[in-house]
């Protein structure tokens, strides 16, 4: 498992901000093997979604090169990004992004749309990928249907179907509950381990990024020298008293109310 | 389950938004339907238009030879030619040119007594002198014209008294020759009628049926057709039976006159003129210069009525194109503020794969779904409402002839009320071609696609990064 998916070189983004430039990157060197899962931390505007967005090949940087499954994705002409960011990557955002009203399976088959599989074929894998999130009988209902944590689900499904070389996550428990979060990271690295999916997740909540093997921490645009090691655990506390408590709990066993 | 696809999901983008989709299609289809409308109003005015300029050329060229071979006719009367006697078909005087219409505000019938006929008889060069009787039975009727109110006598049916003397009839043009039904009259023909087309349908009789005219019975001998305007309503019987129903005893309206040969024309008219200063005479030649004078005004009406159906045309065709205008105008509109509105779902699809080119083609169809279903509504909206909608926009556009079609044509050119007599416009019905509904369609979704253009550009444009942070 020492395969290079995704390799950084130097990078910088600079953005010119009514005549001042901002430095949004500086000198980013990054090396993820096939099968990581890397949490990326860091304060607000310590560039964390600008990396992202570079990584997802969504912006391009100043200097620096990415490779992705070895191709230098900073030399592919921009009106052909889009052929890498349907076939090598996979996103999943805070605010889940669904269409509202496409139904599960069909935001599912959205990003196939244009690929080689026939309809049927493109529905069929989307219902293997809502039956591996654990969605398998909630697949003909809207987004406004579901929970804020099933609504994710959906868009993790939504991020493998074209079965992607790298997952990013922007916050992807940003918008969730203690429980929920729990579950979407439980899910994400249950895909990590047992598909040997390649995630990198972005956020600022500690627990939620400890929960990932790698663990960098990104601080004005910097990459910190020192890179942890995540623990594969996550405690869950009640967000009411801050006490641990159990994922199937439904009260917390400190302060008695509902979480 | 209903598989998903590019058309699905851009017919799903359109009815999510009911009210709008709604209001789009009814903007657009007005559009479409004015489109559909004015052409075919423009279509159906120049039909009358040449149809009336056809038949006024034809009503002249058909004069002038009547004119010309009925050489050696000189008609007496106390009107003068243009209104009384002037043009009629074969070479008699049948009331003129003012039927009704433009110029008539129906000629006054004088009588005269006969005594004239045999005066006339005496001249030298005189072949046969023909005694006409000629009344016009009808109501009295108020017609507005740009002139003012007239009251005029709306003409039922013409009772004309000929001589019934074989000697005449077998030499001179006096009554119709085209017979459609039975026979003319012929000399010793008593309580007989000779009825043209429209006095049968008036009467609501026909051949060998009886007639009451005037409180007295008449056998229908024979029934006659014509296409001379001015004698459509004309029904022949003997002078004497004539005199007697219309109670004028002695009287005629009209002598015809025929002179030997050419020559002898001019000492015949000089010696009529002498002998009654106070009768109108018009010759060949006379005739002639007062139809070029009428031609001449009558040519120029048309030019002034042609004029002003060029003018309403090309106000017709700026309505057309403001239509034009406003209907991309509305798709662009709405189209860019659906792009707006749906920005961060650009950036979405763009993060998740698609290009620049799949998110063109889906607001470019989505566009156009909006524009098809514009279409058709609005191509059924004009069929069906074209000539309401050519009257609301083009008022007195239309060509109408109505009932009073037979006393002369009007055709109203924005209100410019212009009746040629002796010609008569079918009334045209505004209906579009298939081909003008055809082209329309096409035209509709035509409009959606540069409508659509545009927007569906800067949504393709759109940075995904810039589309996302717009939370």
């Amino acid at each position: 498992m020492n395969e290079l998916t995704l390799k950084t070189e130097n990078l910088d983004k600079i953005y010119k901000l009514g005549g001042r430039q901002v430095r949004a990157l500086s000198d980013v060197t990054l090396d993820i093997q096939k099968g990581d899962f890397l949490s990326i931390m860091g304060p607000s505007g310590s560039g964390k979604s600008t990396l992202l967005n570079i990584l997802g090949c969504l912006d391009t940087p100043t200097h620096g090169t990415v490779f992705l499954d070895g191709v230098n994705v900073t030399k592919v002409p921009e009106k052909n990004l889009y052929k890498i960011r349907k076939n090598k990557i996979g996103f999943v955002f805070q605010t889940f992004n669904l269409m509202p009203w496409l139904n599960a399976i069909e935001n599912v088959e959205l990003p196939m749309e244009g690929t080689k599989l026939s309809k049927d074929e493109r529905q069929k894998r989307a219902h293997e990928l809502l039956e591996m999130v654990g969605l398998s009988k909630r697949i003909e209902h809207r987004p406004h249907k579901l929970s804020a944590g099933e609504q994710q689900r959906v868009a993790i499904a939504r991020a493998l179907a074209n079965n992607p070389a790298i997952v990013l996550a922007d916050e992807p428990t940003g918008n969730l509950d203690a429980k929920t979060k729990y579950e979407i990271v439980r899910l994400l690295s249950k895909l990590n381990a047992e598909q040997g999916t390649t995630i990198i997740m972005v956020t600022h909540d500690s627990q939620v990024a400890s929960r990932a093997g790698r663990m960098l921490s990104l601080n004005d645009g910097k990459l910190l020298k020192k890179e942890k090691k995540g623990s594969h655990v996550m405690n869950l506390i009640c967000s009411h008293c801050g006490k641990e408590i159990r994922a199937d709990d439904t009260f917390c066993p400190g302060c008695g109310k509902r979480i | 389950m209903k598989k998903l696809g590019v058309f699905t999901r851009a017919l799903r983008n359109v009815s999510r938004r009911k009210i709008r989709a709604l209001l789009v299609i009814i903007a657009l289809s007005l559009s479409v339907a004015i489109l559909t409308s004015i052409p075919t109003g423009i279509m159906a005015n120049q039909k009358a238009a040449e149809q009336l300029s056809a038949n006024y050329d034809s009503y002249l060229e058909n004069m002038q030879t009547q004119i010309t071979t009925a050489s050696t006719l000189l008609e007496v009367s106390l009107s003068p030619g243009f209104t009384a006697a002037g043009f009629g078909g074969r070479g008699r005087p049948e009331g003129g040119f003012g039927g009704g219409g433009f110029m008539g505000f129906m000629s006054s019938e004088s009588f005269f007594n006969e005594t004239a006929v045999s005066n006339i008889t005496t001249i030298d060069g005189v072949a046969a002198v023909i005694p006409v009787l000629e009344k016009s039975e009808g109501t009295n009727e108020t017609r507005s014209t740009q002139f003012g109110d007239f009251v005029f006598l709306r003409p039922e049916y013409t009772i004309v008294g000929v001589p019934l003397d074989n000697s005449i009839l077998s030499n001179y043009p006096v009554l119709p020759s085209d017979i459609i039904e039975g026979r003319t009259l012929g000399e010793g023909d008593n309580d007989a009628v000779l009825l043209s087309t429209n006095n049968t349908e008036y009467f609501g009789v026909g051949v060998n049926d009886q007639v009451n005219i005037l409180g007295k019975d008449f056998t229908v001998v024979g029934v006659y057709s014509t296409t001379v305007t001015q004698e459509m309503n004309h029904l022949y019987m003997s002078l004497p039976e004539a005199q007697t129903i219309t109670e004028t005893e002695g009287n005629i309206s009209r002598i015809d006159v025929y002179a030997e040969n050419e020559t002898a024309v001019d000492s015949v008219y000089a010696n009529i003129t002498a002998m009654y200063p106070e009768f109108y005479v018009n010759t060949a030649q006379s005739r002639l210069e007062s139809l070029t004078t009428m031609a001449e005004n009558q040519g120029s009406l048309l030019d002034n009525a042609e004029a002003g159906l060029v003018e309403t045309q090309s106000v017709a065709y700026m309505e057309i194109g403001i239509a034009v205008v406003a209907t991309s105008l509305i798709v662009l509109f709405t189209m860019l503020y659906t792009v707006r509105e749906r920005t961060q779902e650009i950036g979405v699809l763009k993060a998740i794969g698609f290009s620049n080119t799949n998110i063109m083609s889906q607001f470019m169809l989505e566009g156009m779904i909006l524009s098809i279903m514009a279409g058709l509504i609005g191509v059924v909206i004009g069929t069906v409402g074209a000539p309401i909608i050519t009257q609301l926009l083009l008022t007195g556009f239309a060509a109408n002839t109505g009932p009073q079609a037979n006393t002369g044509s009007q055709m109203a050119f924005r209100g410019r009320q212009i009746g040629i007599p002796g010609l008569t416009v079918q009334s045209t019905i505004a209906t579009p071609t298939v081909e003008l509904l055809l082209i329309v369609f096409a035209g509709a979704i035509l409009l959606g696609v540069l409508g659509s253009l545009y927007p569906s550009w800067r949504a393709s444009k759109t940075s995904p990064m810039e589309a996302l942070r717009r939370e």
